[in-house]
């Protein structure tokens, strides 16, 4: 099993006068080589529930065991290890540095692992290749178009090989026409092994024939309808 | 003489420090008093956080001590033009009793530093992060040598007066007895080369053996051995590489190597000896830690980085400090 | 590629990206290091000035003999007797006394005005080696009158071009001539730049001195632990003199100078640390932008110390490059224009010789010191602030 959760709660500000249960006994299980999306109202809980995927925080309480490692009581150092061996992100507003290079951005992820620049080079334009923006190579990231920078930050999310791919609302700010190239660009993906989880309420995302499972969340807990 | 360039450098390199350490220690103390690796609250969060500020504030400490100690023994070196009767550091140095207490202090707080960067270096590579608590403990037990270090600093400049007599290197570490303050006697140079050599000899050949075979002993030897090497090179290099240095048979002194004339040779043969011993010296210091949980691989990793780097620093050693040495035999003496 | 090790080419990468990141806020990073580069300018030409003054302070005493006495009268210096020296035949331990004339001459052609300095070099200790200084000829011998050595801007001053012959006004405003027997070398232009060296019988007479008697008589002592007692003895001896220690007057130089750097030292502390409240300001002053670019670096993978490392790296960048800038101004600045933006704090040094070109020696030393004043604070800093901003939590940037 890539991801087990089990009664997992997340607890924003606790002890605090602003505390929020953004998550509260969330138990699921998803297996290699699945495309899930996550559906769900605003303020729901999703973007909470991807970040312990993706081993941002630990959960409060509960476990969350990712790609073999049990979260909890991880010291942050060690999750960010974790975290950047097996997880790619892809975010809503794509988070790219604007005033860096299409390469350099898409590079940024390989520096603290101390791999070479001719290495990082090459690893770059093979990707770069493989979703066609070669031609924007030394581009800086915030001076290209809204679909190029989706490209940038999925072989950003790639140039680690990293086997969970975790997205944020990723078409949110894509017309439909590259929502449905998204779409199939996250289908190929799979089909070379990833496990993708994707956080959306786009009927794109949710219809699509590569979703596998659809999983609703409602005040934090997972629903059933 | 605070009102000095190299006094008020010295204590503004020496204040910076101490806010460093002071800085880390209030750390220390919150961690210690508060950490608790199984909660997961904001404290605890705000606790790992500033572990790495405190491992930064010690590392730039270190890299600051480092400084200062060469900045103490060249504003010695400026200091003697004011004293009567020093010709370098060494004069100057001794001009009162807080000198060389103060140097010795400096060059123990480069050891103790580097050393807490080693265990915290050790301690971050596992999860449990085992060493946390003495870790800090230890950091808390530096605290009053940087104390020490600024106070016996302060001191020496303070009572460091122009009026004061004092020796030059010629008399205190010269082999001509007439006047009697000889820190050096009873060692004859061969001896002294002999002692030398076979160390690095000796030192080169357990180092080898540990890197193919792990043998708890032979470990201990070779830590307490570089102990032992310190010293033996530290005399050997005043009493017998200096004077080849100078190309003045009585010409003996630790420091006037680190001058120009001399092509800054001390720095190089410093700055190879001392890191030689520390990596040396830590190679057995840390193996109490190996029956942590899961630090075992680390520390054995560590031991052999350990051991490779002060070989190596071994070997630079060995050549640099023989360099002049060999240039004077083969050149046929005076030359 | 294969044989850098994982860790260096981390931090390579680092600084790889501590360079482009410095570079992607040029503004910011060139302010901070032209106010940066300025301070180091100010504390290294400051060093730079009392080290060239200290090391000509130095060239002048290395030629000093170990004793000075002068003849006092009315608190006023007046000629001091030959015979004098006979009177200190009695005292243990001098190696050589040398009767000397010491003065300075007024040409009023030229407004300028020369040293004047005559003895019996071969009497010195050391004289022998005092002809190395010429750059050719030699000194005048004791039995060689009415024969001179110059100093570099003598010749030019007093316009010999090949001429030998010159003459000089005594007191009367009759004319003395001389023959020009050597040159000082261009070596020691510090020293004998208006430098006269003549017989002692002819200084008196351009001076109209009493016959055996000089300004006065340098003492040489064997033994420097001696100087001392001995210098106590001779004010015993000749109670109508002044008797001058080269320590002493090594002393004075010290003093003038310590006192001085120490307290330009205290201004230039103020100075700096203004600048180290600005370079915590500007280091902890976290824009939206920065915060946000650090959110997105810790969700991608980079630890909480790479980013202090990108940091570090950024600090050091800064201002190794403000060390360099500072250090090269500076030394122009004492070496091409004598220090001119110093001069004023620093007036009077010109009690030790007139006018000579400054010629600032660096050494490791002055440049660890200006290191210190400089850099150390800088860093020390620093490192507070960008350990704050090292903290900024992985999710803030995925909200
Ligand atoms: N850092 C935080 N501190 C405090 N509360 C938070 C924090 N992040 C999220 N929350 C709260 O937790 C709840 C869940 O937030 P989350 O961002 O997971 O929702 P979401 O489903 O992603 O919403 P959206 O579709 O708008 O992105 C919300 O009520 C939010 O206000
Ligand atoms: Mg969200």
């Amino acid at each position: 099993m890539l991801i087990e959760l089990k009664d997992t709660t997340k607890i924003y500000n606790q002890g605090k006068p602003n505390e929020v249960t953004a998550l509260s006994d969330v138990s699921l299980r998803i297996e290699e080589q699945t495309m899930i999306c996550l559906q769900g109202a605003s303020g729901s809980g999703k973007s909470t529930l991807l970040a312990i995927m993706g081993c941002v925080f630990p959960p409060t309480s509960g476990s969350a065991a990712i790609a073999g490692k049990q979260l909890s009581r991880m010291p942050d150092r060690f999750l960010t290890i974790h975290r950047r061996e097996t997880i790619g992100f892809i975010f809503q507003q794509f988070n790219l540095l604007p005033r860096l290079s299409v390469l350099d951005n898409i590079t940024l992820p390989l520096l603290p692992l101390g791999i070479s620049p001719p290495e990082r080079k090459a690893r770059a334009r093979k990707l770069m290749e493989h979703l066609s923006i070669s031609h924007r190579e030394s581009f800086p990231a915030g001076q290209i178009s809204g679909g190029e920078m989706q490209r940038v930050a999925i072989a950003r999310a790639l140039i680690n090989n990293q086997p969970i791919i975790l997205a944020d609302e990723p078409t949110a700010h894509l017309d439909s026409r590259l929502s449905m190239e998204f779409m199939q660009i996250m289908a190929d993906l799979k089909k070379e092994g990833k496990t993708i989880i994707i956080a959306s309420h786009d009927t794109l995302v949710s219809e699509h024939p590569a979703i596998d499972k659809i999983i609703n969340i409602k005040d934090g807990r997972i629903h059933v309808p | 003489m605070f009102l000095n360039s190299w006094s008020l450098g010295l204590t503004l390199a020496g204040l910076i420090i101490l806010v460093l350490g002071v800085f880390a220690c209030r750390t220390a103390i919150r961690v210690l008093r508060h950490w608790n690796p199984s909660s997961d609250t904001n404290l605890q969060i705000t606790l790992e956080n500033e572990i790495w500020l405190a491992s930064t504030l010690v590392a730039y400490g270190l890299g600051f001590q480092i400084l200062t100690l060469v900045l103490f023994v060249l504003a010695a070196d400026t200091f003697c033009q004011v004293i009567v009767g020093a010709m370098c550091a060494t004069g100057a140095l001794l001009a009162n009793n807080f000198g060389m207490p103060a140097l010795l202090v400096k060059i123990a707080g480069v050891f103790l530093y580097g050393f807490w960067i080693v265990l915290h270096k050790l301690d971050i590579s596992s999860e449990t992060y085992p060493l946390v608590k003495i870790k800090y403990i230890y950091l808390l037990l530096i605290l009053p040598l940087l104390f020490a270090d600024i106070t016996l600093q302060t001191l020496y400049i303070a009572f460091l007066s122009p009026d004061i007599i004092t020796s030059c290197c010629a008399v205190v570490f010269g082999s001509s007895a007439e006047t009697g303050r000889n820190l050096i006697v009873g060692f004859s140079q061969t001896g002294l080369l002999f002692l030398y050599y076979g160390s690095i000899i000796v030192l080169a050949a357990v180092g080898i053996i540990l890197l193919k075979r792990w043998l708890l002993p032979l470990a201990v030897v070779f830590s307490a051995g570089w102990l032992w090497f310190l010293g033996v090179a530290t005399v050997a290099i005043i009493s017998v590489f200096s004077s080849y240095i100078y190309a003045m048979p009585y010409h003996n002194c630790p420091f006037c190597i680190l001058k120009p004339e001399y092509h800054y040779i001390g720095f190089a043969l410093y700055f190879t000896l001392i890191p030689a011993a520390f990596f040396g010296l830590s190679t057995a210091l840390v193996e109490p830690f190996k029956n942590r949980v899961d630090l075992a691989g680390q520390v054995t990793k560590y031991q052999r980085t350990a051991i490779k780097i002060s070989l190596i620093f071994l070997l630079l050693l060995a050549a640099i400090s023989s360099y002049h040495y060999l240039l004077y035999k083969i050149s046929g003496g005076e030359s | 590629m294969a044989m850098i090790p994982k860790g260096l080419e981390k931090q390579l990468n680092t600084l790889d990206f501590a360079l482009s990141s410095l570079w992607r806020r040029k503004l910011k990073n060139l302010g901070i290091m032209m106010v940066f580069s300025l301070v180091i300018f100010l504390l290294g030409s400051f060093q730079m000035l009392t080290g060239a003054l200290t090391s000509s302070a130095d060239a002048v005493l290395e030629n000093t003999p170990e004793i000075t006495i002068q003849k006092m009268s009315a608190g006023r210096q007046e000629a001091i007797p030959q015979t004098y020296i006979k009177k200190l035949n009695s005292i243990y331990g001098i190696r050589a006394i040398i009767p000397r004339v010491w003065g300075y001459y007024f040409d009023e052609s030229t407004l300028a005005n020369f040293t004047v300095l005559a003895l019996d070099h071969n009497a010195m200790p050391n004289g022998s080696k005092l002809n190395l200084t010429l750059s050719d000829g030699h000194f005048p011998k004791k039995t060689e009158t009415g024969t001179a050595v110059l100093g570099g801007s003598v010749q030019d001053i007093l316009e010999l071009g090949d001429r030998r012959v010159f003459s000089l006004f005594r007191p009367d405003l009759s004319l003395k001539s001389f023959q020009v027997v050597g040159i000082f070398s261009k070596q020691t232009d510090l020293l004998t730049n208006d430098l006269i060296v003549m017989n002692v019988d002819d200084a008196r007479d351009l001076f109209a001195i009493p016959t055996s008697h000089v300004t006065d008589l340098c003492v040489y002592v064997a033994n420097p632990t001696e100087i001392e007692t001995i210098a106590k003895k001779i004010a015993g001896l000749l109670p109508d003199t002044r008797v001058l220690t080269k320590s002493q007057i090594q002393k004075t130089y010290q003093v003038v100078f310590s006192w001085r750097s120490g307290f330009a030292s205290i201004c230039l502390l103020t100075a700096l640390v203004a600048f180290a409240i600005l370079a915590w300001d500007k280091a902890s002053g976290l824009s939206p932008e920065e915060k946000r670019e650090i959110g997105i670096l810790k969700i991608l993978g980079w630890e909480t110390g790479d980013i202090l490392a990108v940091r570090f790296w950024e600090s050091t960048l800064v201002s190794a490059l403000a060390f360099i800038i500072g250090c090269t101004a500076a030394y122009i600045h004492v070496a091409f224009f004598d220090a001119s933006l110093l001069k004023p704090v620093m007036v009077g040094w010109s009690v030790i010789h007139p006018p000579f070109k400054l010629l600032p020696t660096v050494t490791l030393a002055d440049l660890l010191l200006i290191f210190t004043f400089s850099v150390l604070p800088y860093l020390g800093a620093t490192v507070i602030p960008a350990w704050r901003c090292s903290t900024v939590p992985p999710d803030s940037a995925i909200r």
